[in-house]
């Protein structure tokens, strides 16, 4: 027991019954040297306090449940290392959302935004399954890979600057994932999204702070798939003056 | 400490059964590098609007004749005139600099049949392109050409 480490965890609580605001609870626990900010939140509701509410799953990045504002930066809890911080860690639910409970934030708005950019495989006429699989190149699946290690953790919309300012923009993993369709050889709704794209409070807001790419904690760089959106959809913008549009009479 | 973001931020279009707290701003910011690099190149555009004026009053100048302009050309010498310019030298270069970073990457990997240069090769390019501009700026500015 001597390896552990009495740390000061000072939390955001929230009760919707019963606070008008947020406020904060300080704990003090013993850490185990190898814990990650998740550990020690379990920690506090499995030993010190129930009535604190997070979320978490899968406990290895994968499922992108777990995060948090960690000393005001959004990181994914069960990936952040208790040892890269000091003896006192704040930890808060993810900024730039409403928060439901503690630590738990309001998802609906950024599944909103998710269905909003048509996020599957749209084709102009369906293969019959007999015709088998749409079949696919290494070098195809390269142009878009990196955009769908997206595990919506939400962390790119915590960094924004232009999501804490615009309630209608669109965000990077929406455009991100957007994008990965867009770069899909298998896909032909290109011209869809871009129209989504091109829409009020969509990708131009962006202003390319490239917070979003510091903070994704799957490199999956959201800022890169917006501009390279951006470029895309003023050449298909373009296109259109030239080539008529599928449905233009 | 967090400020609070726009009200709106994230919501749903329907609000839920459930009584949320507003959206916060991250904590980090004031204090965040990247964050405070990020508003100075922002706030270049405030050098450049400045820029813009000063340009527009030269062009004033060169109008009026030659003792305007000359007037002009007096007043550069001036340290404030001096220490603008080289805040304008300075913002260019620092925008230049994180342009040129963030704009590779900024490319599709393909746009139909075409595909960019190697990011490296991308950025190599931008740079020689800045610079051959300035050596070519430079060399009518002095006379050297034209």
């Amino acid at each position: 027991m001597s390896d552990l480490k009495k740390k000061t965890f000072v939390v955001t609580r929230f009760d919707p019954d019963k606070d008008q605001v947020p406020k904060t609870q300080s704990y003090e626990i013993p850490c185990r040297p190898e814990w990650k900010v998740l550990d020690a939140l379990n920690y506090i509701k499995d030993e010190v306090d129930g009535t604190l509410s997070h979320r978490w799953s899968c406990r290895m990045a994968v499922c992108g449940s777990c995060g948090m504002m960690v000393n005001g930066e959004p990181k994914l809890t069960c990936k952040t290392a208790l040892s890269d911080y000091g003896d006192h860690v704040e930890i808060g639910p993810l900024a730039n959302f409403p928060v439901i409970r503690d630590l738990v934030v309001e998802l609906e708005g950024f599944m909103e935004k998710f269905k909003a950019v048509k996020p599957w495989i749209i084709r102009a006429k369906e293969a019959a399954p007999e015709e088998g699989p749409y079949r696919q190149t290494p070098e195809e699946l390269a142009a878009f890979k990196q955009f769908s290690m997206c595990i919506n953790c939400m962390l790119c919309y915590s960094a924004c600057p232009v999501v804490a300012q615009e309630p209608d923009f669109l965000g990077p993993a929406a455009a991100a994932l957007g994008h990965r369709y867009d770069m899909d050889s298998r896909d032909e709704g290109a011209e869809e999204r871009n129209a989504v794209f091109r829409g009020d409070g969509t990708i131009f807001h962006c202003s390319y702070a490239n917070e979003c790419s510091e903070v994704c904690p799957k490199n999956v760089d959201p800022a890169a798939a917006i501009n390279q959106a951006k470029l895309l959809a003023v050449l298909d913008w373009a296109k259109g003056f030239v080539v008529p549009r599928k449905g233009a009479k | 400490m967090a400020q609070p973001a726009n009200p709106h931020a994230m919501a749903p279009s329907r609000p839920g059964r459930t009584r949320t707290a507003p959206p916060m701003k991250p904590g980090n910011w004031p204090s965040s590098t990247r964050y405070r690099t990020y508003l100075a190149f922002d706030f270049t555009g405030v050098i450049y609007l400045l820029a813009g004026f000063a340009v527009l009053g030269a062009a004033r100048a060169f109008a009026k004749g030659p003792e305007a302009w000359s007037a002009l050309l007096a007043s550069y010498r001036s340290p404030l005139w001096l220490l603008f310019h080289a805040l304008a030298l300075a913002s260019v270069v620092f925008v230049g600099v994180r342009f040129f970073g963030l704009f590779p990457k900024a490319q599709p990997a393909r746009i139909g049949p075409a595909k960019p240069p190697p990011r490296p090769l991308l950025h190599a390019m931008l740079y020689a392109a800045w610079i051959g501009a300035t050596v070519l700026l430079c060399a009518i500015l002095g006379g050297a050409i034209l």
